[in-house]
């Protein structure tokens, strides 16, 4: 089975400041795979990349099994995208907007678009550039799940948006998902919308993916130690210490990765002792995990 | 029943919602023979990856508590009552652990504790 989205050895350069270097990048088929990182990160360039928007200098880019941009047009009529910014004209009605979007979507499912429309709270009388955001977002979304697409790219498709209208959004996306099984990219600041839905996570950091994992690997694998008497040399840990502050005359918090409960043995073999084990949300764990990566002297970060 | 999942917490979201349904059955609030919504509704209603709730059903289903009839759905079977009992007595003793540990986070002693849990219950039911 091949993955929904394949990316090697790939760069890409705009301008002097910025570039994505040997980016490799990975969505199984039939995940919905989270894109985190800091605004600049590179998530929206990767994105165009992966639609064919912008070109790369370097490397291999594979959509739905297909090599892009070279079958462009054949890849995209199988992904929906609902990219940051919408890009319709806004003197259109939402009912014209969809009869204009429906002619280029053989795949087009006419009855869920009517449907969706109704779930919406949509007039389609009303002109697309006179709605509100919120109401855009739906229609963004209306479009991206009635062409019926195997693959879902989404760019930060709630964020900003009120929570209403966020929930009807990831709802109708979700139940696209469960009857199709339909993957999904998608990108978000909204952390916890994200740990809800998605199975993969990646993290972008200054043009480079810093972390690629299932979520629940990425959820359990990074935790927050409290050690007193901590050893000063922690090379021989069976786990990797990302980062350790101290915090007392004789205390020490240490972020690790990769812990495993038995582990707890090596303090006790060390004269140091573990106060305790805190769990990491996701959101906790991918500021830490920033953090770390910035740190210089940290290399132990993949 | 499921509107207190939390996606933040360190269980993962398919055994929470397992742990609902138990608790529902255990209580008697879902009878045999009802229903669970499909997995498409509720992964929808919860915003939540349907194989999370293919692998709670699942899950529920190898333990005893539902079964799924192909093309029907997701019922739940009859449950002994020494079952629902222990269900019970497993939910009584999680909370009693949590909150044990949390009063010793606090500096709660357990008598003290003893106390508290008298005084709400005598002013629960007087």
């Amino acid at each position: 089975m091949t993955n929904a989205v394949e990316i090697r050895g790939l760069h890409y350069r705009a301008g002097k400041s910025f570039e994505i270097r040997n980016l490799d990048l990975t969505v199984p088929r039939g995940s919905i795979y989270g894109f985190l990182g800091p605004n600049g990160s590179g998530k929206t360039t990767t994105i165009r990349l992966i639609l064919g928007l912008l070109r790369a200098r370097a490397g291999m880019i594979q959509v739905l099994g297909e090599p892009m941009p070279l079958r462009a047009p054949s890849v995209l009529a199988r992904v929906g995208f609902v990219p940051e910014q919408p890009h319709l004209d806004p003197t259109l009605t939402v009912r014209e907007t969809i009869r204009f979007r429906e002619a280029f979507y053989p795949t087009w499912d006419g009855d869920w678009a009517g449907r969706l429309l109704q779930a919406f709270d949509l007039d389609p009388h009303h002109p697309f550039g006179k709605l509100s955001k919120g109401q855009q977002g739906k229609v963004m979304m209306l479009l991206a799940l009635a062409q019926r697409p195997d693959l879902l790219v989404l760019d930060e498709p709630t964020d900003g948006l009120d929570p209403v209208v966020r929930r009807d959004m990831l709802s109708a996306l979700i139940d696209y998902v469960s009857q199709h099984s339909a993957s999904v990219f998608i990108s978000s600041h909204l952390v916890h919308e994200l740990e809800r839905m998605c199975d993969w996570i990646g993290v972008m950091d200054n043009g480079r993916l810093v972390s690629e994992m299932p979520m629940q690997q990425f959820k359990n694998g990074i935790k927050r130690l409290l050690v007193s008497d901590a050893p000063a040399d922690a090379a021989s840990a069976p786990f990797a210490v990302l980062a350790r502050d101290r915090n007392g005359a004789t205390t020490e918090t240490w972020l690790v990765r990769g812990w495993e409960s038995p582990m707890r043995a090596w303090f006790d073999g060390r004269g140091a002792s573990l106060q305790s084990i805190v769990d990491l949300d996701l959101e906790d764990g991918f500021v830490e995990l920033l953090r770390t990566f910035r740190a210089p002297r940290e290399q132990e970060v993949r | 029943m499921f509107d207190q999942i939390d996606p933040r917490s360190p269980t993962p979201l398919y055994a929470q919602i397992a742990s609902r349904v138990r608790v529902a059955v255990a209580a008697g609030t879902l009878r045999p023979g009802d229903a669970l919504p499909s997995v498409r509704q509720l992964a929808a209603r919860l915003r939540v990856n349907p194989a999370t709730v293919v692998q709670a059903y699942r899950d529920l289903e190898t333990e005893g508590f539902v079964e799924l009839r192909q093309g029907a759905g997701t019922f739940v079977r009859e449950v002994r009552a020494e079952r629902r009992a222990g269900e019970r007595a497993h939910q009584a003793a999680t909370l009693v652990r949590r909150m044990v540990a949390e009063a010793g986070r606090l500096g709660v002693s357990i008598d003290e504790l003893h106390a508290a849990i008298a005084d709400e219950i005598g002013a629960k039911s007087p």
